[in-house]
């Protein structure tokens, strides 16, 4: 078997929010790993800890509120979370580079979409290229994600959501990363877009081995890009596995279930869309035992008394009462 | 059935340097029966926002015709228009950005009836927002969270609930469950489609997720570079694709199973700039199809029957 070289790995980590009024605990204790030219999906409800695991990695976290309780952030064996300042900002120049949420935090609304993209060329142009290619790799970059070359003097108020989301990607994909994070990178774009685009990251994975980790709510591009999956709820990975084993696999964690019921069926004319019972838990008050619980089809007093079991079998972990005993009862 | 909303010619440009003018929607014209859903689909930067700006009356049009329960609403004078603007409301994408967060649930929804004196007593206005977080089901011990202090899925149900106050007929959605996980974008789905039941709403629903758009929608409009370039019901839609550009969309879609993607086509080509693009279809650049009679002439939108309506030299023949 081939040997595969990990890249980046997260022990026990955790991370609250302290506010004025309460301290919020968005990430509780999450392990996982990703291999070079791997691609992970961290999936889950809005508000489980998705876009707070990224910035931790980064070290992004907002400096007042944000704090990390412990655990690692193993990035080719080094933790970062132990990096000074500087070592960090080198390590997010040139090693790893994120994709945001929200595409207006990461352009400059004074500087043209195009200087941006050429700006990010010029920081990371270790080849020593001419002005002149720069220019023409930004015309090209422009062109890969579907934006004529002759907008590249607009600034960002100009373009449309979807079209400023592009620029981002154009811009993270210009530092040829290690490790992308990618924060919901296609959630904005029509699905022809996020085809190309979806191809360019799987072309940057296949040219320079480089690493993803894609934050989405949308399990078809999950399907369709990631090797790992996990499926994050109210700052736990409740339920991880290879992609075979989420799609495919038996056994599952009842919200996996729950986000697989949820989603319209193309095929299919259904009445009325079933969402999952109940609302996520407030964060600042989280549940005793499983988190899940009070929204769980299955819940016993027993899930209540402690952290639930954890089911194992090869890379498919399931945090679940459930399978804690030998006979299945249905 | 009567049409609440429809456009003729409808057009909306920007200047975007000394005579040039970006055409954001360049021709649209659209019916909206009353209590019906209209989908709107296309590619990002296409005009769907723009389009949504200029019927609700938030952007003016450059040209064209926008009747509204029978009123033209582009021509008449600002206190007809100012009567009009109460039945017409908008859903954001981001509950996040839309929301004010220095106000509170209370503030937040008593807003557009303090702003349009709906209510002497303030009394009535409690009760009126009371009554409007019941039927968006946001429960009434958050009446004065902020919204910072909510999630997701009830954030956007006081988008709902503020797009409800003043009692509209007609909803502009856009992107309103983009940035929503399946399980809250089911919840949302549904209660739009409730109050449509009970309140007999009209919605135009902008959306990338195709699986979303079919599910909620009678007719669905595909857009390219500001202009219509398909429209049927939805069922007829999704069956029998006429477009090319249709046909690639359907193509692209992601279905949550794996293995079910092989080779997938992608478009490729030059990309028409919105810039003062020349006569002709603007997909011909990345057309698999295109034959000289594509350019240099506008193409039309040809009935192909079963309500359908396509542009494109290939359609009927
Ligand atoms: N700056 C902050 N201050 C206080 N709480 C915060 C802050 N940022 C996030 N939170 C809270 O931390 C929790 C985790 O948030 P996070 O943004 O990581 O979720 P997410 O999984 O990315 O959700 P989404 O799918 O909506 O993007 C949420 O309860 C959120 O309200
Ligand atoms: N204020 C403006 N000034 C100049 N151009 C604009 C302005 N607003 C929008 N545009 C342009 O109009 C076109 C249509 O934009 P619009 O926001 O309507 O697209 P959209 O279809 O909603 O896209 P998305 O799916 O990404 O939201 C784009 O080319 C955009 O750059
Ligand atoms: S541990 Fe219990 S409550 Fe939690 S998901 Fe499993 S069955 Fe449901
Ligand atoms: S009109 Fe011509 S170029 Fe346009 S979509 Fe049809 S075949 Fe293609
Ligand atoms: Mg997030
Ligand atoms: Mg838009």
């Amino acid at each position: 078997m081939e040997e595969k070289k990990t890249l980046l790995e997260i022990k026990d980590l955790e991370v609250i929010y302290q506010t004025d009024e309460a301290t919020v605990h968005a990430v509780n204790g999450i392990n996982f790993s990703l291999n070079e030219k791997e691609t992970i999906g961290l999936v889950g409800e809005t508000g489980a800890g998705k876009t707070t695991t990224a910035l931790t990695i980064l070290r992004l976290l907002p400096e007042r509120t944000g704090r990390i309780k412990g655990g690692q952030v193993l990035f080719r064996g080094e933790n970062l979370l132990d990096k000074s300042v500087p070592e960090m900002r080198r390590v997010r120049g040139a090693e790893i580079s994120i994709i945001f949420q929200d595409p207006m935090t990461a352009l400059n609304p004074a500087l043209t979409v195009g200087d941006q993209v050429l700006e990010s060329l010029e920081i990371h142009n270790t080849a020593g290229k001419s002005k002149q290619e720069l220019n023409a790799r930004v015309d090209e970059l422009f062109n890969l994600v579907g934006i004529p070359a002759e907008r590249k003097a607009e600034y960002p108020h100009q373009f449309s959501g979807g079209m400023k989301q592009r620029i981002v990607i154009a811009i993270a994909l210009a530092c040829a990363p290690q490790l992308l994070i990618a924060d919901e990178p296609t959630t904005a774009l029509d699905v022809t877009i996020q085809a190309q685009v979806l191809k360019l990251m799987e072309n940057l994975k296949e040219e320079l081995g480089t690493s993803m980790i894609i934050i989405t709510h949308d399990l078809g591009v999950v399907a369709e890009t990631c090797d790992k999956v996990a499926i994050m709820y109210a700052g736990e990975i409740v339920e991880a596995g290879t992609v075979e084993d989420i799609f495919n696999g038996k056994e599952h964690h009842p919200y996996t279930v729950g986000l697989f019921n949820a989603i319209p069926n193309l095929d299919e004319k259904e009445e009325r869309l079933r969402p999952i019972d109940g609302l996520m838990p407030d964060p600042a008050n989280l549940p005793q035992g499983c988190k899940f619980g009070p929204r769980c089809p299955h819940f016993t007093e027993a899930c209540k008394a402690q952290t639930p079991y954890i089911y194992e079998e090869k890379e498919h972990r399931i945090m679940c009462n459930l399978f804690k005993k030998e006979a299945a009862d249905e | 059935m009567s049409n609440l909303v429809e456009t003729v010619d409808l057009k909306k440009y920007f200047t975007v340097g000394k005579n040039r003018y970006l055409h954001a929607v360049d021709g649209v014209n659209l019916e909206i029966p009353e209590g019906k859903t209209l989908g709107v689909v296309g590619e990002s930067g296409c005009g769907k926002s723009t389009l949504g700006r200029v019927v609700m009356g938030l952007l003016p049009a450059t040209s064209g015709q926008i009747n509204f329960d029978g009123q033209d609403i582009v021509s008449c004078s600002k206190k007809e228009f100012k009567q009009v603007r109460r039945k017409v409301q908008m859903i954001f994408q981001d509950p996040y950005s839309s929301l004010d967060p220095r106000m509170s649930i209370y503030e937040l929804i008593a807003e557009p009836l303090i702003m349009n004196k709906v209510y002497k007593d303030k009394k009535e206005v409690l009760k009126r927002v009371q009554n409007l977080m019941d039927t968006v089901g946001l429960a009434e011990r958050y009446i004065n969270s902020y919204p910072h202090e909510l999630d997701g899925g009830r954030r956007q149900r006081i988008g709902v609930a503020r797009a409800l106050a003043l009692n509209p007929k007609f909803i502009v959605c856009d992107e309103p469950v983009s940035a929503l996980d399946v399980s809250i974008q089911a919840q949302i789905l549904n209660l739009l489609m409730d109050m449509q039941r009970d309140l007999g709403l009209t919605y135009m629903f902008i959306t990338h997720n195709l699986a979303v758009v079919k599910h909620i929608s009678d007719v669905i409009m595909v857009m390219y570079l500001g202009q219509c370039v398909e429209i049927a019901p939805a069922d007829e839609l999704f069956a029998n694709p006429k477009h090319p550009y249709t046909q690639a969309l359907l193509d692209a879609i992601l279905k949550p199973v794996i293995g079910s993607s092989k080779e997938r086509k992608l478009i490729r080509g030059e990309v028409t700039s919105p810039i003062d693009p020349p006569a002709g279809c603007r997909f011909a650049g990345r057309c698999e199809h295109c034959r000289p009679e594509c350019t240099g002439r506008d193409i039309r939108l040809v009935d192909v029957g079963n309500e359908h309506k396509v542009a494109c030299v290939l359609a009927g023949s």
